[in-house]
């Protein structure tokens, strides 16, 4: 059944600057985790995702983005499923 | 000291919508300390209710995948979620929409407050 996820994560992982991805389902559990994330923090980036959708209700999904100096993390939520990628540099 | 300890566990709970309560209790279930909002239920707080987990990491340890660090169960209302923190067994009482992920991810932020009270229990039992 997380054939596709993994197949979904490696892809994921192959394009350059990215070093790692998380899933998350809507109750913010770890579906798949790859590369340099912490399955910790998967409850953590699904409640962002879910509080920073209360911002705008009539926009759906809104795409989130940390940075620091060197590091950006960019999170969406689509239906259940919550995304978050890190990579490496700013966007 | 308790006071200050149950201040910061409202403020962590807060944070999480659908919390209601946070119980840490002995493995008896006998409770060291309660942190309640508004609208916390009474019925997962009794001690018969709590003890039971001892008993599910008695269990749980029989399916050869190690100590049973949570147990999380989920019912039509609300949702339990144990941590084995023995001597100590920290419940999370909440709304069964709740973010389980973001529960879990309390738990490093409640071990410093646990390792205070888990010396109190420790002595209590020699």
């Amino acid at each position: 059944m997380e054939k596709q996820l993994d197949r979904v994560m490696d892809e994921v992982l192959t394009v350059p600057g990215i070093s790692g991805c998380i899933f998350s389902d809507k109750q913010g559990l770890c579906i798949g985790v790859k590369g340099k994330a912490s399955a910790e923090s998967a409850g953590i980036m699904s409640a962002i995702a879910n509080q920073v959708a209360k911002l705008e209700p009539d926009n759906k999904s809104p795409i989130i983005v940390y940075e620091n100096d060197n590091q950006s993390c960019i999170i969406q939520q689509q239906g259940d499923i919550t995304a978050a990628i890190y990579k490496t540099g700013i966007i | 000291m308790v006071e200050e300890i149950k201040k910061n566990i409202l403020q962590m709970i807060q944070k999480v919508p659908g919390v209601y309560s946070v119980l840490i209790t002995d493995r008896d279930g006998v409770q060291v300390l309660k942190v309640n909002t508004d609208k916390a239920p009474e019925i997962p707080m009794r001690p018969g209710f709590l003890s039971t987990f001892a008993l599910a990491v008695d269990q749980g340890g029989k399916l050869g995948l190690g100590k049973t660090k949570t147990l999380i169960c989920s019912y039509p209302q609300y949702l339990i979620v144990q941590m084995n923190k023995l001597p100590l067994v920290v419940t999370f009482i909440a709304n069964n929409s709740c973010n389980v992920g973001h529960i879990l991810a309390l738990e490093k932020q409640i071990e410093p407050t646990l390792s205070v009270l888990s010396l109190a229990v420790g002595e209590t039992y020699m």
